[in-house]
């Protein structure tokens, strides 16, 4: 067994824990850590590398302002690549080993599944953008809040699209094969069938299949008036949307947000391909008919431009909701006066409709989703500006 | 519909043999099976978005920068990965070294190039349908190397030193052939082939770094298929692993696609262990 | 004080004969350090620590079939799958009433003994690259079938690990668990490497053909192997879920297959110390790496690529110093044929040999064409003839390797069938080989040992747990091997490797290791090959020796001298017929003989 530097710091760390009484004098100007566990090299990881600029961000911001009471923001991160194995391992390291205040992330579903309840055991507050809707339990993960809208309400904003607006009968839904793709389609296709809409065609797809010809077809056969996608594979939603323009097809596609990634824009035959495409979309990230967003983004953004934060190649709701976090848990900080536990958790409890840049978060002791399903709403995927979008046709201004 | 089914599973299956192929062509001179044979695929796609599209240089100077590149790549493999560990080869380090390098190949491409899709130009813009240029490109690229190889083995003295090596190390070397020159150039003759899989499957595939990994994985079953060392085998059976794996994925679905590719890939390695091209064991005492 | 603090392994060492300490050393500092661990407190090294551990229980039995029996066993994986899935489905209750962590895991523990030897039995057929293929299939056929089977595994949402009992539910208590059971599984796969089974792993891996003379068969040896690493693997799947907490397809990566593979290859071949190593350097390595965040995979490639270059042998070649202290130069073998008569212990009940028409074409060839011979008990026949005649051919029909297509052998009264080289040790044939076939990491007292495999007469099980019958098995299989070596003139060199002798030391080791057997036949194919004058003549004179307590001899020799020397009889075969046969006299002066091949 090799002995490293870490392995003395952490002689120190567990001396100076032993010792008790320096501790409470550190207490008032050690930093405030906060762990971000980002997938960040992994094959699905834009929205990690789209948080992680607000993140970046919003530590530089609030430590350039003096920090909170004093105490400067320390971000460390780990890079989970997505894999639950490599997540589990930099959850504990944070907790025991790096002794932070609080984690933000991950930001995969499976990797979250596998460490909310080590954070639990720990107490560790914890705020994350993951979709799955058995992440959020306040009986079993007091200290888990969402951040982002769940699978739930991504699904019920799709399905509604669908239903109510574009008014379709027939349903076509199609993912990857990832674990995520095969969860949410199954959840999609019961929630269609229980509002009474025809699933006509249900499918999982090997996101390194060539070409889509075949399943699309096999969908307009079976007489599908829209697609519904669940994947985050931007190169087979661009596969797709190219094929349905050699079909002459004019289907609409509506689904997951990554079919609004600036990615898709590269990789499409030409622009029009991505027309009669719906991403879930958020009313903050969401411009009007003459291209104006709410005003609050709008100073994000602003500040985001003056301090050269890019935002062409990735989503203005991935960096405001980096940014969100990490000022909900200064502001927990602030506000408890403390970087205890039970203070940070008790603060997010307590607040109704905070004012964030991505929503307005509403979180109690009874419900961890935090994020209010009415500002859920369809975008028009290709009308990407600086990350932000034009509200998808049928939505009343 | 089946000719898309047709279509798609020729491409992507010759570019799966073009990989067995940069498998093989390693393998010849070293005997050792090298992990970077998937990533020099990925990085044909990488390169090849990079010096078109991103730099803006015509096909006619891009492919033979990317050949080159690709090629330059192979020989520090060679020098990194696998001379290090030829004198121990039955240890099996050869899967540590070359593993150690792709990943890192790997990487770096994550990080400096990006972990989305990125586009590959379009590079003649011939076809459309069934008939794309992005289905035949990888056949074409992959006539061309298998002819290519079998002249180069049969009628040029490079090629016969080629194959001394490859079948007798020992008596090579005692024949005064340059047996370690003769090893880094087939190491960067692999470089080229497993670039030119990359680019010619580049409008199919995308500039994606995790193809090197899906490439690394695929390529390996036309070589099991065809026999190892075998350019004919890995070319039927990858071509063969690619329609099969269309097919059913159209048939069973995207989940159960592999599942059927490797039950069927392990019912026909036991029915004939050499590969379906492969020799018979050599006699044993 | 060893044996206060490490009562299982200083009760280990005792059986272990001259095992050395500083053989155990290694493992004693590795144990106290894991049972010193927990004084940090630290949860992290807790989990490290536990990974480390479970992730060895693992490797443990994989590295009898990678490390020792040589199988590129690369998609390991699937079986941790099957054993986390299987134990967290059971204790779930999803599938039928919830069942007891322990029960869960023992159920798992079964399903990876038959799913061990399912994806493990194309070794059988397959070799090398082409098996490594298969087992990766294996991987991607269970991670999909779990993404698949929503209903049971819960898809890609997946379901949780089980929880464990008290004390066994804190950090600390589940790390000394996994722990116990990580010693557990060094004792039982360190007693199996130990035992005739661990050698003729190591034989089957580099002397398959020697392994089968010695009465080694394959598929018996590696189905034992293949459940003992398949019970192993799914445990630690089991154990793998209650630590990982939750568990989806996705967390069980073609890396963490390539892990359990690399820790073994790093470690080097046929050790235990030294794949245990691995694996814990590779479980902290991407730790140590992790600060870097984006560039944190970078830097583990480098280590890894780092530690090939450093260490070209693998940890176990780094810490074999005993074997880099140079032997002494211009050794001479000294046979004592005296010993034999210890070695043969009372007389042998002796048979002939009789091979009736034999007949043997390779397609065109007639190797064999009609040969008949017989050696009788307790003389020395010899076999010669020009390269091509067809004396290798006839031993290999004799051991077995080739059925031949007419004629039969027979052994006393009871034929021989062909195509059962396994078979032939049980009667009483032994033989070398004209390239000396030996384990050259193996000692050479090893090498010889395998000799006497069939002597012996503990079970696996018995092994596995180092039981009286086992401990007598190898106590007397190492005395006799150092009196065959004694005989040969060797047993000053019993501990050194094999792969640092000299070739003709090589081919006495041979001969020991087929006088293991106490042989009523022995087969001997140019043993003579590559000796000095000197050697040659005590070479005769252990033959005649040898002859002389009852085992008849076949000789295959060039060397005319020492043919005419020593044997009772001689058959000359040319292109695969029976030219003449007779004494060493009138061979002699036999015309066609002398024309055809003396003369030449």
């Amino acid at each position: 067994m090799s002995f490293s530097r870490r392995e003395f710091t952490l002689g120190g760390a567990a001396l100076a824990g032993a010792a008790g009484l320096p501790k409470v004098a550190l207490a008032q100007s050690e930093p405030i850590r906060i762990g971000w566990l980002a997938a960040m090299t992994g094959p699905s990881s834009a929205p990690a590398i789209g948080f992680d600029r607000g993140v970046q961000f919003a530590a530089a911001q609030i430590n350039a302002a003096g920090g909170v009471k004093g105490r400067k923001i320390e971000i460390i991160t780990r890079d989970t690549q997505g894999d639950p194995t490599k997540a589990v391992n930099a959850t504990q390291e944070m907790i025991s080993q790096l002794k932070v205040h609080a984690i933000w992330g991950p930001t995969n579903s499976g990797e979250s599944l596998a460490v909310t309840p080590i954070m639990a055991r720990a107490k560790m507050p914890n705020i994350h953008p993951c979709v799955v809707d058995s992440l959020i339990d306040t009986a079993k993960f007091p200290n888990a809040f969402r951040l982002a809208p769940s699978n739930g309400q991504w699904d019920d904003a799709v399905r509604g699209y669908c239903l109510k607006i574009l008014k379709v009968k027939k349903i076509a839904v199609i993912g990857d094969t990832t674990g995520y793709g095969v969860s949410a389609v199954g959840a999609s296709v019961a929630a269609f069938q229980k509002d009474g809409a025809e699933v006509v065609y249900k499918a999982n797809i090997d996101a390194t299949q060539p070409d889509m010809t075949p399943d699309l077809l096999r969908a307009k056969n079976a007489g599908a008036e829209v697609i519904v996608v669940w994947s985050v594979t931007t190169g087979m939603e661009a596969r797709m949307f190219n094929t349905r323009a050699k079909m002459g097809w004019d289907v609409a596609f509506v689904g997951h947000p990554s079919l609004s990634s600036g990615e898709i824009g590269k990789l499409i035959d030409k622009p029009a391909n991505w027309d009669k495409v719906y991403a879930v979309g958020y009313k903050s990230a969401s411009y009007d008919g003459v291209g104006k967003l709410p005003a609050k983004s709008q100073e994000l953004i602003d500040r985001l431009t003056k301090a050269k934060v890019e935002l062409g190649d990735t989503l203005f709701w991935w960096v405001a909701g980096g940014y969100d976090a990490i000022a909900l848990i200064a502001k927990a900080v602030e506000v408890s006066g403390g970087t205890g536990s039970e203070g940070i958790t008790k603060y997010w409890n307590s607040l109704n409709k905070y004012p964030g840049y991505f929503g307005n978060y509403t979180f109690n002791d009874k419900q961890h989703n935090g994020y209010p399903t009415e500002e859920v709403v369809m975008s028009a995927a290709s009308s990407v500006k600086n990350g932000t979008f034009a509200l998808a046709p049928g939505y009343k201004a | 519909m089946f000719a898309s089914i047709l279509a798609s599973g020729l491409a992507v299956g010759a570019v799966y043999a073009l990989i067995g192929i940069t498998y093989n062509t390693m393998f010849a001179t070293s005997r050792v099976m090298s992990f970077t044979a998937g990533q020099l695929g990925m990085l044909g796609g990488v390169f090849g978005s990079l010096f078109m599209l991103r730099w803006g240089m015509p096909l006619i100077v891009a492919l033979p920068l990317v050949l080159i590149a690709c090629a330059a790549v192979g020989v520090v493999t060679e020098f990194v990965a696998v001379r290090p560990v030829l004198k121990s080869l039955d240890q099996h380090l050869y899967v540590l070294s070359t593993l150690a390098l792709a990943l890192m190949i790997q990487q770096v491409a994550a990080i400096k190039w990006s972990t989305e899709p990125q586009p590959f130009p379009r590079l003649f813009g011939l076809g459309s349908g069934a008939f794309d240029e992005k289905f035949w490109l990888p056949v074409l690229a992959l006539a061309v190397t298998v002819g290519g190889l079998e002249y180069l083995y049969r009628k040029t003295l490079v090629g016969h030193a080629f194959l001394a090596v490859a079948e007798d190390n020992f008596a090579a070397r005692a024949l005064g052939l340059p047996e370690r020159g003769l090893r880094v150039a087939s190491y960067a003759l692999a470089g080229a082939i497993g670039g030119l899989a990359g680019f010619s499957g580049g409008e199919l595939l995308l500039a994606f770094f995790a193809n090197g990994a899906l490439l690394n994985f695929y390529g390996f079953v036309p070589i099991a298929l065809g026999g190892l060392g075998n350019n004919r085998g890995a070319l039927i059976g990858g071509l063969a692993l690619g329609l099969f794996q269309q097919a059913a994925n159209f048939i069973v679905g995207g989940i159960f696609s592999s599942v059927a590719v490797f039950a069927l890939f392990i019912i026909v390695l036991l029915a004939a262990p050499q590969g379906l091209f492969g020799h018979a064991g050599a006699r044993r005492v | 004080m060893r044996s206060e603090t490490l009562p299982a392994q200083a009760g280990a060492r005792a059986t272990r004969g001259h095992a050395s300490w500083h053989a155990l050393l290694p493992f004693a500092v590795l144990l106290i350090l894991s049972l010193l661990l927990p004084l940090t407190g630290n949860d992290y090294w807790a989990l490290i620590a536990t990974r480390a551990a479970i992730y060895w229980i693992l490797v443990a039995g994989l590295n009898l079939i990678v490390g020792y029996a040589g199988q590129l066993a690369i998609g390991y994986v699937a079986l941790l799958t099957l054993g986390a899935y299987t134990t967290a489905v059971l204790t779930g209750g999803k599938l039928m009433a919830p069942m007891p962590v322990w029960g869960a895991l023992a159920a798992a523990g079964a399903v990876g003994a038959l799913f061990g030897v399912i994806v493990g039995l194309p070794a059988l057929r397959l070799r090398t690259f082409y098996f490594a293929m298969t087992t990766l299939g294996f991987a991607t056929i269970v991670t999909q079938i779990a993404l698949a089977w929503q209903s049971v595994t819960g898809g890609g949402v997946g379901l949780p690990g089980p929880d464990m009992p008290a004390p066994f539910n804190s950090a600390w208590g589940f790390y000394y668990l996994c722990l116990g059971f990580a010693v557990f599984c060094t004792l039982i796969t360190a007693n199996v490497a130990r035992s005739r089974y661990g050698r003729a792993l190591i034989a089957l891996r580099d002397a398959e053909v020697a392994a089968e003379a010695v009465g080694i068969s394959k598929p018996g040896l590696l189905v034992k192997v293949f459940m003992l690493a398949g019970t192993l693997a799914a445990i630690a799947g089991g154990l793998f879920a209650s630590l990982q907490t939750y568990i989806t397809p996705d967390a069980f990566t073609f890396d963490l297959s390539l892990l359990f593979f690399i820790s073994i290859l790093i470690g080097g071949r046929g050790s235990i110390l030294g794949p245990l190593l691995g694996t814990i350097l590779l479980t902290i390595l991407p730790e140590i790496a992790a600060p870097l965040a984006a560039w944190a995979t970078f830097l583990y490639a480098v280590l890894l690529l780092a530690i090939v270059l450093l260490m070209p042998g693998g940890i176990a070649a780094l810490l074999d110093w005993r074997n880099r202290k140079p032997l002494e130069s211009g050794r001479a073998i000294t046979p004592r044929p005296a010993a034999l008569a210890e070695l043969y212990g009372q007389t042998l009940q002796a048979r002939a040999l009789k091979v009736q028409g034999a007949a043997l074409a390779f397609g065109g060839l007639r190797a064999l064409d009609g040969v008949d011979l017989e050696v009788a008990p307790g003389q020395v026949h010899g076999l010669i003839g020009p390269n091509g005649s067809g004396k290798t051919t006839m031993l290999n029909v004799i051991s077995g390797y080739y059925q031949p297509q007419a004629g039969g052998v027979l052994l006393g009264d009871s034929p021989l069938p062909g195509n059962a080289p396994t078979k032939r040790a049980l009667h009483g044939i032994a033989r070398t080989f004209q390239t000396p076939r030996l384990v050259g990491e193996a000692s050479v007292l090893q090498n010889v040992m395998m000799g006497g495999t069939v002597a012996g007469r503990a079970s696996f099980i018995e092994a596995m747990f180092c039981l009286p019958r086992q401990l007598r098995d190898e106590r007397e299989m190492a005395q006799r091997a150092r009196v065959a070596l004694r005989v040969v003139g060797l047993e000053e060199l019993a501990d050194v490797r094999a792969d640092r002798l000299q070739h003709s030391e090589l081919r006495f080791m041979e001969i020991a290791r087929a006088l293991m057997l106490k042989p009523c036949l022995l087969l001997l194919d140019e043993p003579a090959a590559g000796l000095s004058t000197e050697e040659i003549l005590r070479l005769g004179a252990l033959i005649k020796a040898v002859s002389a307590q009852g085992t008849g001899v076949l000789l295959v020799e060039h060397h005319a001298d020492l043919i005419f020397d020593i044997c009772d009889h001689v058959t000359v075969l040319n292109l695969g017929r029976v030219l003449a046969h007779g004494t060493p006299a009138e061979i002699r002066v036999h015309q066609e003989v002398v024309s055809a091949y003396l003369g030449a």
